[in-house]
């Protein structure tokens, strides 16, 4: 027969039957302490192309009758001519920038050699030349994407020979990138 | 002492909003897509609109954050495109606000206090500054959205 002293010492402390809401309760007091998030991803995708644009601030040159012993050289009326020419390539990829006149110029039956029409340019990038109606001539290199912008001021070669007359000729800008 | 702890464990859970937070988030799409485009002709590329939807429960009346954080830069190959580049414009404003995305600092793209519920839809739309210094490819990078109440 067992008496009230050893049924007392046979039992836990707690009774299993607490030990849920113990548990219960540490985890309850961890949660409360943590902050709650939820996340999502998503993906940004951009394509970018090649593009290139060439703009010229004036689209028609003009070089005023004058005396060959007094103005051997003829400015253009208009002044150097802003270039702005915009490209996007690959990070060591070149860009070019030429002209090439259609023909040479040309009076009814008569003509002047285009070589007779030079420029002088200013601009990073950007050189002096002669104008050729056979080969495209480099105005501007430059390497890697980006806005580039120079001037190219015209001079008309004036000398005695040539026959009276009103001369026009064509030239064309090519911007590439490789 | 069963009915005490039991006590104990009910007035804590009352009186801790942060116990029982439910957050739920979810965007459509998760692709976002900048088209390629001429940069004098469009200066500012917006992307399609991305849709949020977002559920805060049990918040008590304590805050709550949705935040956006770039991986990095957009990139394509050794070619990049700093991630500051990409701004957004988000609605309604509040809770949203517009912002520009950052690689190092999550940004906040809303913010409220107590809970939203049931589902609440924002929308943001992410604009890429468009540039000719920008080299040809197609660049990629992830954004991390989190929705948090602390």
């Amino acid at each position: 027969m067992r008496g009230p002293g050893f049924a007392s010492a046979a039992r836990p402390a707690f009774p299993m039957r607490v030990t849920g809401p113990i548990l219960f309760l540490i985890l309850v007091v961890a949660a409360g302490r943590v902050p709650a998030a939820q996340t999502s991803t998503a993906t940004l995708n951009a394509s970018v192309n090649s593009v290139a644009r060439l703009s010229l601030s004036s689209a028609a040159l003009t070089f005023p009758d004058a005396d060959p012993d007094t103005v051997p050289s003829v400015q253009a009326s208009q002044g150097p001519i802003t270039v702005t020419a915009k490209a996007r390539t690959s990070p060591n990829g070149a860009i070019t920038l030429t002209v090439r006149a259609t023909d040479d110029l040309r009076s009814g039956v008569n003509t002047i050699p285009a070589s007779n029409i030079t420029w002088v340019a200013s601009g990073a990038g950007f050189g002096n030349g002669t104008l050729s109606a056979t080969t495209a001539q480099a105005v501007a290199t430059w390497t890697g994407s980006g806005v580039r912008t120079g001037t190219q001021n015209f001079f008309f070669r004036n000398v005695w020979s040539y026959a009276t007359g009103t001369y026009t000729l064509t030239i064309t800008y090519t911007l590439s990138a490789a | 002492m069963r009915r005490l702890l039991s006590f104990l464990a009910l007035l804590f859970f009352a009186s801790s909003p942060a116990l029982a937070q439910t957050l739920t988030l979810s965007l459509s799409p998760t692709v976002i897509t900048f088209p390629s485009s001429d940069p004098d002709t469009v200066p500012l590329i917006s992307a399609p609109p991305v849709q949020i939807t977002y559920r805060i429960r049990a918040n008590g009346n304590s805050p709550w954050s949705l935040t956006v954080l770039a991986a990095g830069d957009l990139i394509a190959g050794a070619s990049r495109i700093d991630i500051s580049n990409v701004t957004w414009v988000a609605t309604p404003a509040p809770p949203f606000q517009n912002g520009t995305l950052s690689k190092t600092v999550a940004q906040r793209v809303a913010s409220g206090n107590g809970n939203v519920n049931p589902d609440t839809l924002g929308s943001i739309t992410f604009r890429l500054a468009n540039s000719w210094t920008y080299n040809p490819g197609s660049y990629t990078q992830t954004v991390l959205f989190t929705l948090s109440a602390p």
